[in-house]
């Protein structure tokens, strides 16, 4: 089974990722912030990282850079879910190793769709 | 001057009512968060019933798909049509029979007749017979050559008459099978004719119902499936309308953090330490300017929020509408109709079945004709032989008679009488072999009108009550499957549908939570009236390009600068989020 793992500080969207996945036989671990996020990232192999922008503690763009640094990391495709659309924040995602962008809120069909194409 | 407000007695009361609503937008945040998990919860529950439903409605679209149900009513329709023809054939076959048995009837009279001839004749032949015996012992030594022509007609007396008997015997016997024939016939005819009356108009019923039942199969699972995927699109909208609580949660911080800087320059404008005149009018102008933009973003929460809670609303009355009476009903309804037509296929295997043991029967009945045939032809060989024999006596007789002379005149006239009853005979001859050959005709017909009355439409019979069999035995395995599908569908919506309450509940207290906006709109609007009226043409004194840096700094949200430009430049209110989702951007 595909393991993917969410990094939101909202409960609900990650429990809306969690809901949407799982249906489709994905195996979801959450994480409640980009430092949480890392600490996961690291001690378990991930085949998708589904990660928020804006969170305490360390955002998105900053979890992305240090993930692509861990060993077996670095092609993990990571996708950005985030309340953000501006160009310079996707350029500063890009940037850090974020695979694609996907502008909250989501809709499911095409979240499915997404992954599937990420994580074959 | 009095404004009708209450009297503000100083700037630090309104910002005091500043911090008691950030308080009371922190206490809602809090709230909510809790409160839009248990929706979540709930939905997601929802959504797993959606989804079992939906694959056991795909699995049952797709079984009366595979088995192509569409191919059962012209199998039984063959069928209906198979019936008809084979009796109707059958009542053809039997009107021919009945024919060829009234021929009979008649021929075996005709015979009656003959046999009756032929015996009067073995009478004759048997008194010429006797006479010539006593004219022999008349005539003494001259006449015992005469011996001979007593001795012949006495044969040929006896031999006629056993004849005679045996043909008349064997007609009785067959009379008696015809005329049991005929009355089979006679009664069967009318209950055949019966049995196509009624097999053609219980047929025509089970036929209306089965294309009823069958076009209901092929419609009602695929509808219901409609139904259920239209509640799925709608859930899929709930899953978004809760994402969006995410974007309100961050406007709900945002504005709170607006606040405080509010409340600050607010602070600054009443200090008296720096120079009242310039710095009370500019950032008491810029708080102003951000109170706007924070009233603007509260009703754009509020629009949000309303916009979930239709989402909401849309997605519990399609889910409470989706009826599964009719699914489950159509399972054993067409159950019923297949057992109708079922019953209807066995009338017609039974009819078939006594129609072949009638079938059986009648050619029992009938089978004697040809052993006729041939005892008529030997009859009539033996006639034709006793005819030339009786021509050859007669020729002797008159030779002999006339070479005596008078002393054998009654000899003579002896064989006059002979010649008479063979000439007779001929006669009769020439009937029974006229006899012979219509029987011989009457044979071909009866074999014909049995053959067609034994195969009249078996064969096909047979294969079109094995074609619909199968394909009854498929719809019964689909109506089966239906059924069961529908109660698993049923079994999965009444749990789906009693979650409704549940998430109505809480959406309902969601709502509530969030009419607490209203309160905050409220307080703000007021601390805004009493800045205006504390320094009259405030609104129009701020830097929009300060004001816009000073809130924007913080926002996370596209929507939120949207707000705000709308708010600086007076204009509408953005719409709310889309929760048909948005674009997926892959680098």
């Amino acid at each position: 089974m595909k393991r993917i793992l969410t990094v939101d500080d909202s409960a609900s969207v990650r429990q809306m990722v969690c809901f949407t996945l799982r249906s489709k036989g994905y195996e979801l671990v959450e994480a409640v912030d980009g430092k949480d996020g890392i600490g996961k990232a690291s001690a378990a192999k991930f085949d998708l990282i589904i990660t928020d922008l804006n969170m305490p503690n360390m955002d998105g763009i900053e979890m992305i850079a240090t993930v692509r640094k861990l060993a077996g990391c670095a092609f993990i495709p990571i996708l950005m879910l985030t309340t953000e659309s501006q160009a310079e924040k996707k350029d500063a995602g890009r940037r850090a190793g974020a695979t694609g962008w996907i502008v909250k809120p989501f809709n499911a069909d095409q979240l499915v769709a997404v992954v599937q194409k990420l994580v074959k | 001057m009095n404004t009708g407000l209450p009297r503000m007695t100083s700037m630090l009361d309104w910002v005091a009512r500043l911090e008691n609503v950030t308080g009371k937008l922190q206490a809602l945040a809090c709230t909510t968060e809790t409160q839009v998990r248990s929706v979540a919860k709930v939905f997601e529950d929802m959504a797993g019933h959606t989804s079992t439903i939906l694959k056991t409605a795909a699995a049952l679209v797709g079984c009366v798909e595979k088995e192509n149900i569409a191919a059962v009513m012209p199998k039984v329709q063959i069928l209906g049509a198979a019936a008809r023809r084979f009796i109707g054939d059958r009542l053809q076959a039997s009107a021919g029979i009945l024919k060829t048995v009234d021929t009979e009837v008649n021929l075996l009279q005709q015979l009656s007749v003959v046999s009756r001839n032929q015996e009067a004749i073995a009478v004759q032949i048997k008194a010429l017979s006797v006479l010539t015996n006593i004219e022999v012992a008349h005539l003494g030594a001259v006449g015992a050559g005469f011996q001979y022509l007593a001795n012949e007609l006495a044969d040929f007396s006896r031999a006629v008459l056993s004849d005679t008997r045996e043909l008349t015997n064997h007609a009785e016997n067959r009379r008696h099978a015809i005329e049991e024939t005929r009355r089979v016939l006679s009664a069967e005819l009318p209950r055949q004719r019966e049995q196509l009356a009624r097999i053609e108009a219980d047929l025509g019923t089970a036929l209306k119902l089965v294309d009823s039942g069958l076009s209901e199969l092929s419609r009602t699972p695929a509808q219901f499936k409609v139904c259920v995927e239209d509640v799925a699109r709608q859930i899929a909208g709930v899953v978004a309308a809760i994402q969006a609580h995410d974007i309100t949660r961050q406007q709900i911080e945002h504005v709170q953090a607006a606040f405080a800087l509010i409340a600050a320059r607010m602070r600054t404008a009443e200090d008296p330490g720096k120079d009242p005149e310039k710095k009370d009018a500019s950032e008491l102008s810029q708080a102003y300017a951000g109170l706007t933009i924070q009233v603007y973003q509260l009703r754009t929460i509020e629009g949000t929020v309303a916009s979930w809670a239709a989402q909401i609303r849309t997605c519990m009355n399609g889910i409470l509408t989706v009826s599964t009476s009719e699914v489950v009903g159509i399972g054993p309804a067409v159950l019923e109709q297949e057992r109708e037509v079922s019953s209807q296929l066995a009338r017609i295997e039974l009819l078939e079945g006594e129609s072949q043991a009638y079938s059986a029967r009648i050619e029992r009945n009938l089978g004697g004709l040809s052993n006729l045939m041939e005892l008529v032809t030997e009859h009539v060989q033996r006639s034709k032989s006793i005819r030339d024999r009786l021509r050859l006596l007669t020729f002797n007789s008159i030779i002999e008679a006339s070479r005596l002379g008078t002393q054998a005149n009654a000899i003579l006239a002896i064989a006059k009488c002979i010649k008479e009853v063979a000439s007779e005979w001929n006669g009769i001859t020439d009937q029974s072999a006229n006899a012979m050959e219509r029987i011989a005709t009457l044979v071909t017909e009866t074999s014909g009108a049995m053959k067609m009355f034994s195969g009249a439409g078996s064969e096909t019979l047979r294969e079109a009550q094995a074609q619909t069999s199968a394909a009854l035995d498929n719809l019964r395995n689909v109506a089966a499957a239906a059924a069961g599908h529908a109660q698993e569908m049923k079994l999965a919506t009444d749990k789906m549908q009693s979650k409704a309450g549940e998430v109505k509940n809480s959406g309902d207290v969601l709502h509530a939570s969030f009419g607490n906006l209203d309160e905050v709109l409220c307080e703000v609007e007021f601390v805004q009236q009493h800045l205006e009226s504390h320094q009259p043409g405030l609104k129009h004194r701020y830097d929009a390009t300060a004001v816009e840096r000073m809130f924007s700094g913080s926002y996370t949200t596209e929507l939120e600068r949207q707000v705000l430009r709308a708010a600086l430049a007076g204009t509408a209110l953005p719409p709310p989020p889309t929760f048909a989702g948005n674009s997926v951007e892959l680098f």
